[in-house]
């Protein structure tokens, strides 16, 4: 069975009373577990709002016909309440986020540690495991360090092992080495794929960028909030 | 650790809002010391009343009025009276004004109250006086009095004018007897004379002369109609009981309460309303902050739960200071008040602790409004948030 099944995916932003904005006009995708999926496109293809979608960081359109659905590990994530998906989240999900968001007022240690914390592992628990994906990324010796005292490309590390500390099935990255330069986005790439390949971790990828659409497995191409072109890339 | 960094972001504004919560919590501690020093003058004074009924002349009260001491006979013959005795009780200096109780000295005969006085008197040093004082300048003070006179025993003092050897002071009451001095009745009699317009002193007899007569009444006797038939039958005299003077004196301290509760208020709303400025502004700029840890799968609950303690931290804290400060301001108040012999405060346990109280409370109540618009926030919108 996929690990992700989502069918008939719409999204319409209201602006205003009577105009909208379809950003995403009815896309259905499978992923299976362990690939690496990159989904590509222009600015405003609907790249973005179908991450938001697969990561229940948003709801599709639940009146559209026909119903959409969005079937995670056997369960259907449009037919949970806020509280649930939130949950979900945080046990079974992981993010990394283009410009980083850390929590300032936190060390990277602490910034992992909040993951932990609240997918139910507190206290020393979760710092031990915060301290291991910390170590795994490389920045076992920057753990004490605020997100202002690291660079850029520590600081999607950082982002990388919070995403991962409670060894999530699927992690979602919005444009994840958007704002590095090409040595440190081909570090971050490497991690992804380390993880892919030693934990048999499912990476779905938003971005632009072309040297991480050769990275994954696969890339899906949006245009117009539809699935242009699903097709695997033919260097892993 | 994590609230009080949070805190710490923006120093200044949490030190405005702490601020105001301090002010607000320093009033409410200052009006409150000073609540509870009137109850306690009140209550004790309720005590000190006893069952007595307080015979004075009717032309005023006071002590300013004679008496003929040929009343207490009368008095003592009324139906369902225990014990009568007079006694002078006046201001030491009447043109004087301070605020709280004011200096009084009582003349008596010792035991003419036949044990029927259950006040606790207690001697810090020295004695009470006895049946052998009578006719001798000694004098018994009241902790208030010997302390603004620094008046020990053996030492003497003046009292209008006349020199007496002190041989008694009390401990501390918290009410009237603090500030009285305790005298042998006859010569209370000839200051009171001596006091008095000389064409009023010239018609009296210092030995025939009482400005009160102090009444016991017999167990089972219904006191305010004893007091009654004591005013219809005494000529030209007013009678308090224990309760009149609740009414009169119990009205005064439920204005301060009333103060008390304005100021508690006044407070509320203007710490209360700075805690949510601030908790709303803090919102507004950790928006994105809030929208991550919604992302990564922080609850509601957890949002909400965060910033209510943090704002329970603000008002914590400002309850912290102003308790502090409120406590400085009764200590030197008192201090001020020593010399003065007016002791204007009593701060206690229980009002510091309701304060900090109070102001935790009145902060997390406060923090809970843009708290739970904070986890009402779509967590997609508030990353997008710059």
């Amino acid at each position: 069975m996929a690990l992700l099944e989502a069918r008939n995916l719409r999204k319409t932003y209201r602006l205003g009373k009577t105009a909208g904005v379809e950003a995403l006009r009815g896309v259905n995708v499978t992923i299976e577990a362990g690939e690496m999926v990159a989904i590509m496109g222009t600015s405003g293809s609907g790249k973005t709002t179908l991450m938001h979608i697969l990561g229940l960081l948003q709801q599709p359109d639940l009146d559209a016909t026909p119903g959409p659905s969005l079937v995670i590990g056997g369960r259907d994530m449009t037919k949970l309440s806020d509280g649930a998906r939130t949950r979900t989240r945080a046990e079974h999900l992981g993010f990394v986020f283009q410009s980083y968001n850390l929590v300032p007022t936190l060390s990277a240690a602490e910034n992992v540690a909040l993951a932990a914390e609240y997918a139910g592992h507190g206290g020393s628990k979760g710092r031990t495991e915060a301290l291991a994906a910390l170590d795994l990324v490389g920045l076992a010796d920057r753990a004490q360090h605020r997100p202002a005292e690291l660079s850029g490309g520590e600081q999607q590390r950082v982002a990388l092992a919070r995403a991962l500390v409670n060894r999530p099935s699927l992690v979602l990255g919005d444009e994840p080495t958007g704002n590095l330069d090409s040595a440190r986005t081909a570090d971050v790439l490497a991690l992804l794929r380390r993880f892919n390949r030693e934990r048999g971790q499912t990476f779905v990828i938003v971005t632009h960028d072309p040297e991480v659409g050769a990275a994954a497995d696969r890339i899906i191409r949006m245009r117009d909030g539809l699935v242009l072109e699903d097709q695997l890339a033919l260097a892993a | 650790m994590r609230l009080l960094r949070n805190l710490g972001r923006r120093k200044l504004r949490t030190t405005l809002t702490i601020t105001g919560i301090t002010i607000g919590i320093w009033a409410l501690v200052v009006f409150g010391a000073l609540a509870t020093k009137i109850d306690g003058l009140v209550t004790g004074a309720h005590a000190y009343f006893g069952e007595r009924v307080i015979v004075s002349s009717a032309a005023g009260g006071g002590g300013m009025f004679p008496l003929p001491i040929s009343l207490v006979a009368q008095a003592a013959s009324a139906d369902g009276v225990d014990v009568a005795y007079g006694q002078i009780e006046t201001m030491i200096d009447h043109l004087g004004h301070q605020i709280g109780l004011a200096d009084e000295m009582i003349g008596y005969v010792p035991g003419s109250d036949r044990g029927r006085d259950q006040f606790p008197y207690k001697y810090a040093s020295g004695r009470g006086l006895t049946a052998a004082d009578e006719g001798k300048n000694v004098v018994v003070l009241g902790a208030d009095l010997a302390r603004k006179n620094a008046a020990k025993v053996g030492g003497t003092i003046r009292i209008r004018e006349a020199d007496f050897l002190v041989v008694g002071v009390l401990e501390p009451t918290l009410t009237l007897p603090d500030s009285q001095a305790f005298m042998p009745l006859t010569i209370a009699q000839v200051l009171y004379l001596k006091d008095l317009p000389p064409d009023v002193a010239d018609n009296l007899v210092a030995s025939q002369t009482i400005t009160h007569i102090v009444v016991y009444p017999k167990a089972g006797a219904d006191v305010p109609r004893l007091a009654a038939a004591l005013e219809a039958s005494l000529p030209n005299v007013t009678t308090v009981t224990a309760s009149e003077f609740d009414e009169s004196v119990g009205s005064m301290a439920n204005l301060l309460g009333g103060i008390i509760v304005g100021v508690g208020l006044i407070s509320l709303i203007v710490g209360g309303l700075s805690v949510v400025n601030t908790m709303a502004m803090s919102v507004n700029e950790r928006t994105r902050e809030i929208g991550i840890k919604r992302a990564i799968g922080g609850s509601r609950r957890r949002i909400v739960g965060e910033l209510v303690g943090e704002a329970g931290l603000i008002g914590f804290i400002g309850g912290l200071i102003g308790v502090g400060l409120g406590a400085v301001a009764v200590y030197l108040g008192n201090l001020a008040g020593e010399d003065s012999g007016t002791v204007l405060f009593t701060l206690t346990a229980g009002t510091v602790l309701a304060s900090i109280v109070f102001a935790t409370v009145l902060g997390m109540a406060a923090g809970t409004i843009p708290a739970v618009h904070a986890a009402r926030l779509d967590p997609v919108h508030a990353l997008r948030y710059e």
